[in-house]
């Protein structure tokens, strides 16, 4: 079992005297538990202490590399329990029993299927090659086979032959697969000698685990286990036994990779192809296969893409040009983002059409469509860098570009960023894409777009987004602040300091069609209404998310504060976009008498510099601990806030001015890491921080009568933890009441019959 | 120290299903242990192939090999005795593609009278696939379920939508096993079995259908779907999902790029055919892995491999 970052911090000098290189101990240690720096990097450790954490920090299981891949070092059975780590490789058998004629056919067969899959090189990557008893042939074969870039397994027992062959290829890092019961002490020789990884064989697996004891004992930890056994059957058994005993039962001497030799149980390519396929699903690390066709790969591999994907991150394609139908500089462009499961389904649709588009993929981090949106992951900007940096213009001729319906909103942006280009809004979804290029509607569109430009309009000097911002002007061209009196909210007076738990009103977001389209237009009612509404319903503050807003974010966000502010007695407010100079012009004419603005929102990735934003105007900030993803267990969600917290110390804030959200995750779907959540805002609590975080995610997807239920059961355990803050729709009255309860027990406020209405 | 593997077997089981009657009856589900983990405890009922046809007959099947095999059939009621003799088939599958309205519109009354030609001229228990639109699937799943009355067919499935109709009818009335598709998702799968239960239809009578993908396209999802409901069922104990599961594979296999480009536009690819049967057997192998009790295949080089797999690893 790996050891916590905590504990070890138990263990160490804390001192903090940097020596290791890393600012503070608990950083260190965080990172030793990692296994990203070993624990000798400390030099005030104790022997005792380094002796215990060793063994306690060796990974269950191995992670063993050969010819520059990495085999092993899983740490759970089921991919949905963290992740699979490891990609399985593929394998394809040589015998020194074959004629020059069938070796060079196999081999060039083997080098035939080298292709590129969503970002990832698939290619056979070993090549077995079995000595049926003749050492030259066999080193002659593996310097043939070292020689064509792929991984050699060696695959004889007997020591003479080894070594021969060793010596051959022995640069390029082959497995010597070739230890059994009876000559391992001789094969360890060798291997360790030219500092190979060496298989173990055995008649059955008592066998092999007596044999790779011995070896350790011998000092060769750098091992793989050949579970193939004499039928199909008994290997199956053997890699699951294997890998359940290493995981499962902490049996370290069967803590290795596996080699699962198919050639071997069949000649028959079909059955190959199937028992691959259940060695990908379980369990095996190299699988050797009789052939390797594009026919065997092109299933293979995609199933091994899948399973080896990390459940926490999306998968990404490669932003790019993707011809579809055999488009060409004719054709016209259709745009979409980069998470791999929105491609496979607009190209998928895209081909269904028949009609040639060529397909445009940005950088989006892997987000859909209306989530990158949202993140300013997929912008008018994002959009134009990627038709720079991919120089679109210049690669194609037709000037349409199709926009997904669901981003209808960015085609103005778009439009103005690529002035030469006729934007038009596609489908909202992939499956009506079919329809919409066969009826041949967006070439009307394109037409209309083009007809309306303006022939001969002056180019407008396009703003320096690195110039200071002129205050004065944004204050000048924001409309008239409309003041309502007919709302009945009135935001009471609240101290900045007291420790009542503070609730963070999301409803003000742009996701919203109704507060979009207000924003559009600065048409203060909608925006008005909804804040008057959380407000009566016991805000604490209110969040408001402008979107992107590229073209006008810091005249919006200067509106729709001072709008607030000015509505309801200055009302504090959580400035909520992508875009660092609204924030920044929102901040400027804030008022701070009933709390600091609050910066929503940095992470320990792309957007950490948002905590220098909010150092450099004194503003709270949100700090997701996440950086690329969801955080795979609390040692990285910990990682991630240490990281936060020293930035954010070394500019100058206080440490309650970061409010750390361990990032809520939906019941449904990941049900199994909730108490993960919760266990991280303890740690939170535990270090005397402050913690918030988008509380009712929980129950996205839950029916309406169950969200408000599942939302106050958890913020009760999530308020036992310690979290001091949530971002909530203040309207789930069962929500607030149960908040309002906590705060009575928690002593946060004090009892009387009435404390709900207060 | 010799090793002695610990034995991994459960309390709880997946409910033993038996579809069709007489002879050629199957039974599927009945284990205490992961999929093929025949080490752990014995396993009952070996995992059963079926064999999809589709209402359109002989021109949806287009390859050699299938066309090999179909040689001589003029009808889907002389398909479905051809595919009886197919090696490694336990069962029949007719999807009925063509009664979809925004395709060919078959009528209900045809519909039935091709399931009731099948069923008199087989002796393999009958899957009844329906063609996506959940108005016509109701009807059709109603109509069939009447007309097949006592000969213990599956129909696949009842989804969110129909549920209610579905169960009553195919379930109740006619005490046909009903499927419950949900789109890979364990919740909605657990939520789909609670309230057919809740209706009345018995946990005994219900096989899942929890969707599915080719390999390569987002079959993550299936993967970690599989083994949740495995876990829930056997760790947990969990009655809601211990119903045995059925995968239709070739609808999805064969739809992919990898299948259906033609080696004259992509020659590197190598022969069309084996792309497809590839596609086919590692997807089926994969679920099958997973822990699905039954595969619905189509191409017999690939239920053949499949066959060959399951009595390899039983």
């Amino acid at each position: 079992m790996a050891v916590k970052g905590l504990d070890i911090f138990k263990l160490s000098p804390k001192k903090n005297c940097k020596e290791c290189g890393s600012p503070t101990c608990m950083a260190f240690c965080m990172k030793v538990a990692q296994g990203a720096l070993p624990i000798t990097k400390c030099p005030y450790m104790s022997d005792e202490a380094i002796a215990l954490l060793s063994e306690a920090t060796a990974p269950p299981m191995k992670t063993i590399e050969a010819a520059g891949h990495k085999m092993g070092g899983e740490t759970v059975m089921f991919r949905h329990e963290k992740t699979l780590v490891s990609r399985n490789l593929f394998a394809v058998p040589l015998c020194t029993c074959m004629d020059d004629a069938k070796a060079d056919a196999a081999l060039e067969a083997v080098k035939a299927v080298d292709y590129e899959r969503i970002g990832e090189r698939e290619y056979v990557e070993f090549v077995l090659v079995h000595d049926a008893g003749d050492a030259d042939k066999l080193a002659a074969l593996c310097k043939k086979v070292a020689e064509t870039g792929r991984g050699v397994i060696i695959d004889t027992e007997n020591v003479e032959a080894a070594k021969k062959a060793v010596e051959a290829v022995k640069d390029t890092k082959p497995i010597l697969n070739g230890a059994t019961k009876d000559n391992y002490a001789d094969m360890s020789a060798v291997a360790t000698a030219a500092g190979v990884v060496l298989g173990v064989k055995a008649a059955n697996l008592s066998e092999l685990h007596d044999t790779v004891e011995a070896l350790e004992k011998a000092g060769n930890k750098n091992l793989v286990l050949d579970v193939t056994g004499a039928t199909i059957k008994e290997t199956f058994a053997n890699a699951v036994l294997v890998r359940r005993a290493a995981l499962k039962d902490n049996d370290r001497t069967f803590g290795y990779p596996s080699i699962v030799n198919l050639a071997k149980l069949t000649d028959d390519v079909h059955l190959a192809t199937a028992l691959a396929a259940v060695f990908t699903v379980k369990y095996g690390s190299v699988i050797v296969m009789p052939e390797m066709r594009y026919a065997e790969a092109l299933p293979l591999y995609g199933l091994r893409q899948n399973i080896y994907t990390d459940p926490q991150k999306p998968m990404k394609v490669a932003p790019g040009i993707y011809p579809i139908n055999g488009a060409g500089p004719d054709d016209p462009c259709a745009l979409t983002v980069d998470f791999a499961l929105t491609y496979f389904l607009v190209s998928g649709e895209l081909e269904r059409s028949k009609v040639p588009v060529n397909l445009l993929i940005t950088d989006a981090s892997g987000m859909s469509v209306l989530t990158a949106w949202a993140a300013g992951k997929f912008s008018s900007s994002t959009v134009k860098k990627f038709f720079d940096e991919f120089d679109v213009a210049g690669k194609i001729n037709n000037r349409t570009l199709i926009i997904p319906g669901k981003v209808a909103v960015m085609k103005g942006e778009i439009q103005d960023k690529l002035p030469d280009w006729n934007v038009v809004v596609g489908t909202r979804e992939a499956v009506e894409l079919v329809k919409y290029l066969k009826d041949g509607e967006y070439k009307a569109a394109a037409e209309a777009v083009a007809a309306s430009k303006k022939p001969a309009e002056e180019k407008k000097e396009a703003a320096d987004v690195n110039a200071p911002l002129d205050f004065e002007k944004i204050a000048a061209s924001i409309p008239a602040i409309k003041i309502r009196d007919d709302l009945d909210a009135h935001y009471k007076q609240r101290d900045p300091e007291s420790p009542k738990f503070v609730t963070i009103g999301e409803r003000i977001h742009c996701i919203s069609p109704v507060i979009r389209e207000a924003m559009a237009t600065f048409n203060p009612d909608p925006i008005l209404e909804r804040a008057a509404q959380q407000i009566k319903a016991g805000a604490t503050y209110l969040d408001v998310n402008i979107g992107p807003a590229e073209s006008n974010g810091p005249e919006l966000m200067t509106w729709a504060v001072k709008l607030l502010q000015e509505n309801f007695n200055n009302v504090p407010l959580a400035l909520d976009t992508a875009n660092k100079r609204a924030i920044e012009a929102g901040i400027k004419v804030y008022n701070r008498t009933n709390g600091k603005p609050i910066v929503n929102s940095a992470d320990a990735g792309s957007r950490i510099d948002n905590i220098n934003l909010a150092a450099a105007n004194d503003a709270i900030v949100i700090a997701l601990c996440s950086a690329d993803g969801i955080a795979k267990d609390n040692e990285e969600r910990m990682m991630h806030c240490h990281h936060m917290l020293e930035r954010g110390l070394s500019l100058g804030m206080e440490a309650t001015d970061l409010w750390f959200d361990p990032l809520f995750l939906v019941v449904k779907g990941m049900q199994d890491k909730q108490m993960d959540v919760l266990n991280a805002i303890k740690l939170f609590s535990d270090e005397g921080l402050k913690s918030t975080g988008g509380l009712s995610n929980n129950s996205n997807g839950a029916p309406k009568a169950v969200r408000p239920i599942m939302d106050s059961a958890l913020v009760a355990m999530a308020m036992m933890q310690g979290l001091t803050s949530a971002i909530v729709n203040p309207n789930d009255l069962r929500l607030m009441e149960t908040i309002k309860s906590c705060d009575i027990f928690k002593n946060n406020e004090l009892y009387s019959d009435s404390y709900l209405d207060v | 120290m010799p090793f002695v593997p610990k034995k991994q077997a459960y309390n709880a089981k997946i409910n033993e299903v038996v579809l069709g009657v007489g002879e050629k009856a199957t039974a599927i589900g009945g284990q205490n242990v992961l999929p093929f983990h025949t080490f752990d405890a014995e396993i009952k009922n070996a995992p059963k192939i079926g064999v999809e046809l589709t209402d359109f007959g002989m021109e949806e099947y287009t390859m050699p090999g299938e066309q090999a095999f179909y040689a001589g059939c003029e009808s889907v009621v002389d398909m479905a005795k051809r595919a009886e003799t197919m090696e490694g088939a336990s069962f029949i599958c007719l999807h009925f593609e063509g009664a979809d309205p925004n395709g060919a519109n078959k009528s209900v009354e045809e519909c039935v009278k091709l399931a009731k030609d099948v069923s008199d001229a087989t002796t393999m228990p009958l899957v009844i696939m329906g063609c996506k639109n959940v108005e016509k699937d109701t009807e059709l799943f109603n109509k069939i379920a009447e007309a097949l009355a006592g000969k213990n067919i599956l129909v696949l499935s009842a989804r969110d939508e129909n549920y209610k109709t579905v169960g009553a009818s195919a379930g109740l009335a006619y005490n046909q096993k009903v499927g419950a598709e949900s789109a890979v998702d364990i919740n909605l799968a657990k939520q789909l079995n609670t309230v057919m239960t809740q209706l009345g239809v018995s946990g005994q009578n219900i096989v899942m259908n929890i969707g599915s993908a080719a390999v390569g396209y987002g079959y993550e999802y299936v993967a970690s779907t599989l083994d949740r409901i495995k876990d829930a069922a056997l760790k947990q104990s969990d009655a809601m999902l211990q119903m045995p599961i059925m995968t239709p594979v070739s609808s999805d296999t064969w739809g992919v790029k990898e299948a259906i480009m033609p080696e004259a536009d992509m020659p590197e690819w190598g022969n069309q055919e084996e792309r497809g049967v590839e596609m086919e057997i590692a997807t089926a192998a994969a679920v099958l892995a997973g822990g699905s009790d039954a595969v619905i295949m189509r191409h017999p080089a690939a239920i053949k491999a499949i066959a060959a797999m399951i009595n390899a690893l039983m």
